[in-house]
């Protein structure tokens, strides 16, 4: 064997040996970040609710069991109801805000006000607040205009609160070319029109991002709700299985999946818009 | 934003107010001069002058808006300006049946009228503003804006004003009121024995006192700082790089099926976080699986998570952190690599130089940039990482803490205090120094970092 020949086998066995690594360590990846969620669906199929009656991670039997009391047994945990109710709460909590947050960020991206430069930097300095302290105040005036214990206490502030958040969002329509606006403004099209029929068409992405982040915040918080909602019936999801304990973990687990799928769902659907949208938020500041 | 630049021109820029108020003075100078007796009719009952010149509906508003004004002050909004100063001052006795004040309800209530006055002082001006230019438009012989034309411009000219009405009041009353009421509770007595009821009173500076001086909370509040340093940099760190180096393996050409390998990340990214932390507080409770084998093997059962747990407490939270936030990560930077100029390192391999060196001279500094004020909302986020032990341990009161565990972070304890144990005031200024400390953590990193210092570099 010659020298040229020595190289071009070292070379080959690196470059198998580089994908075998590779491999080995995506594999390991995977196990990480889906063993758990296998363990929760297993725990599902539990005949027995009990976490001390399973084998390690596998429960003894299997069996519905843990499905058909979440949807039948509702005396002390009423699932569908708080099923409902939080899914009431996050759509109309992410219609709402949705609309809020993307009409600050066109605003602050387009329109040189006054007041904007002294906005942006409130909000950002406003950010860096431990936010809960905020909430015993927030608790206060829900007690003063009677909105405890009620919906659309929560969703006015969800709605309220999402217009903080539109840094990303400005960043996106700072992309889109001031030549669009100009064109349409000469056409004798209102600064109304501008935005309804050439900007939103265009920041679909954007539009889809904003939606699913102002879903899944109402959908999966819980100091809120658990302390604006008294009644057991009117509990989210999040506070519900907050008050189940260890006897009871098969029910946890198969409430988890519920509660868990609409949201795996949409994100598989909409990822690349995530990944764009995280992208232009970051890079712009 | 270039902060350094901001603080070298701050002195100009105060030299500058005096001349932007003489300006500001000079524009109600010429209005209180110039404006004929309609201006001032406006001055003294707000939409009269427009009613004179014929300005049905907007005078009508006006006048409208300053009825509800003065009606909201009589019934409600003089009390509430005052009980702002005085908190309350009869304090309500249940035996005697006396309904008294409720001091933080009077604090919060004050601090909307104040909000409200300032909005109404901005629609006052605004008034007079307006029919001086009206008065102009007249004088120079111009026809002024019909109500017709003014509601047009709102959906045009000044659209942004419309637009940002409902978002303004909103984030004003949930999100600046709240803060500010948590700021200046931070400056009373409220908390311990003195809760509504009881009436709170101003205190100043008493609470920061309180925290570096008295043996409660000093000590607790140093160490727990320490190790909330701790876990910030280190989750920031772990979650960066792993998240990080995820997304470049699963950029490699040698992955097949990258949407596959991608689903499992994206899978733990979209379970809501509670689940998540509830469920491994389940795998590492005492009847959990981890114990299930440890027990099946010969051994004891370990507390993972109990109130003697301290660095396995703290090992799990890292590493439950880490497996919530890495695919966020990952997600972002796969976008951002995405946007890396290609053709940097098709040269790079011409000069046959490494992959290792490609990544450190060209990939890093890249993803560092764009990133950097990712970066550092994930450090704050971390900082006052509040579920994560929340959910893992909960309200855990170990010895040599006050109201607080190894695993703490400030916010848990912060959290302790003020919701289970009714310290509200000493909470809030609590808050204020973390809100102190973690903004001056982001400006010096911020000004570090490559996106603050080359700006241009990769544009």
């Amino acid at each position: 064997m010659n020298k040229a020949n020595v190289k071009v086998v070292k070379a080959k066995t690196k470059r198998v040996l580089n994908v075998l690594i590779t491999y080995c360590i995506l594999i390991l990846v995977a196990f990480i970040f889906f063993f758990p969620c296998l363990w929760l669906i297993l725990a599902s199929f539990s005949k027995s609710g009990s976490i001390y009656s399973f084998d390690g991670f596998f429960p003894a039997q299997y069996g519905f069991d843990a499905f058909k009391s979440l949807f039948t047994d509702t005396v002390m945990y009423n699932y569908p109801r708080w099923f409902a109710n939080t899914l009431f709460i996050a759509v109309m909590s992410c219609i709402l805000g949705t609309l809020l947050t993307i009409l600050t960020a066109y605003c602050m991206s387009r329109f040189r006000f006054k007041s904007r430069k002294a906005m942006m930097k409130a909000t950002l300095l406003l950010g860096m607040f431990p936010s809960f302290m905020g909430t015993i105040a927030v608790y206060l005036i829900m007690t003063q205009f009677n909105l405890i214990n009620q919906h659309w206490g929560l969703i006015l502030i969800y709605s309220a609160q999402a217009p903080m958040g539109y840094m990303v969002q400005k960043g996106f329509f700072d992309t889109i070319p001031y030549s669009i606006d100009e064109a349409a403004r000469i056409d004798g099209a209102s600064n109304f029109t501008v935005f309804v029929k050439f900007i939103l068409p265009l920041s679909k992405p954007m539009l889809v991002y904003t939606a699913l982040t102002s879903f899944t915040w109402p959908w999966s918080d819980f100091i809120l709700p658990k302390m604006l909602l008294i009644d057991k019936d009117l509990y989210t999801v999040a506070v519900g299985l907050m008050s189940l304990g260890e006897t009871e973990f098969a029910r946890f687990a198969a409430g988890s999946i519920f509660i868990a799928i609409p949201i795996i769902v949409l994100y598989f659907c909409l990822v690349k818009y995530m990944i764009n949208g995280m992208a232009a938020g970051a890079v712009k500041e | 934003m270039k902060i350094v630049e901001k603080f070298k021109a701050l002195p100009d820029k105060i030299r500058a107010i005096p001349k932007k108020l003489s300006d500001k003075l000079a524009g109600a100078k010429e209005i209180l001069t110039q404006g004929n007796g309609k201006v001032t009719a406006s001055m003294l009952v707000m939409g009269l002058g427009q009613l004179i010149y014929k300005q049905w509906v907007k005078g009508a508003m006006f006048a409208f808006i300053q009825i509800a004004f003065i009606v909201y002050f009589v019934l409600t909004g003089a009390t509430d300006l005052f009980g702002f100063f005085t908190l309350g001052t009869r304090e309500g006795n249940a035996w005697y049946g006396v309904e008294g004040d409720n001091s933080v309800v009077r604090l919060i209530m004050g601090i909307l009228a104040i909000m409200i006055i300032v909005l109404y002082a901005a629609i006052y001006v605004s008034n007079v503003k307006d029919v001086y230019r009206t008065q102009c438009a007249m004088d120079t012989l111009k026809k002024p804006a019909d109500f017709k034309q003014e509601a047009a411009a709102l959906l045009d000219k000044s659209f942004h004003k419309t637009a940002l009405a409902l978002p303004v009041i909103g984030v004003c009353v949930f999100s600046i009121l709240p803060i500010v009421f948590m700021i200046l509770i931070a400056f009373t007595n409220y908390g311990g024995d003195i809760v509504p009821p009881a009436l709170v009173d101003w205190v100043g500076f008493a609470n920061f006192g309180k925290i570096l001086s008295l043996g409660q909370f000093a000590p607790t509040f140093f160490k727990i700082f320490g190790w909330n340093m701790l876990w910030a940099v280190l989750a920031t760190a772990l979650n960066y790089f792993a998240g990080l180096g995820l997304a470049l393996l699963l950029n490699k050409k040698c992955v097949k099926g990258k949407a596959i390998w991608r689903a499992f990340p994206i899978l733990a990214y979209a379970i809501p976080g509670f689940i998540t932390l509830l469920g491994f507080k389940f795998m590492f409770s005492y009847g959990g699986p981890i114990n299930y084998y440890i027990q099946q093997g010969g051994g004891e059962a370990v507390g993972f998570l109990g109130l003697d747990a301290k660095w396995s407490a703290r090992f799990i939270g890292l590493a439950v952190n880490a497996w919530i936030s890495i695919p966020s990560t990952m997600l972002l930077a796969t976008g951002i690599l995405s946007n890396v100029n290609t053709d940097l390192y098709e040269a790079a391999r011409v000069d046959g130089a490494s992959s290792w060196k490609q990544f450190i001279k060209i990939t890093l500094p890249y993803v560092l940039f764009a990133t950097t004020p990712v970066l550092i909302s994930q450090f704050i986020g971390n900082f006052n990482n509040f579920g994560i032990f929340y959910f893992l341990r909960g309200g855990l009161y170990a010895d040599g803490y006050f109201l607080a565990s190894d695993t703490d972070l400030l916010i848990n304890w912060l959290y302790n205090m003020s919701i289970d144990n009714n310290y509200y005031s000493i909470g809030a200024a609590i808050s204020l120094v973390i809100f102190v400390i973690t903004s001056i953590i982001s400006l010096t990193v911020y000004v570090l970092s490559p996106s603050y210092k080359q700006e241009e570099t990769f544009r």
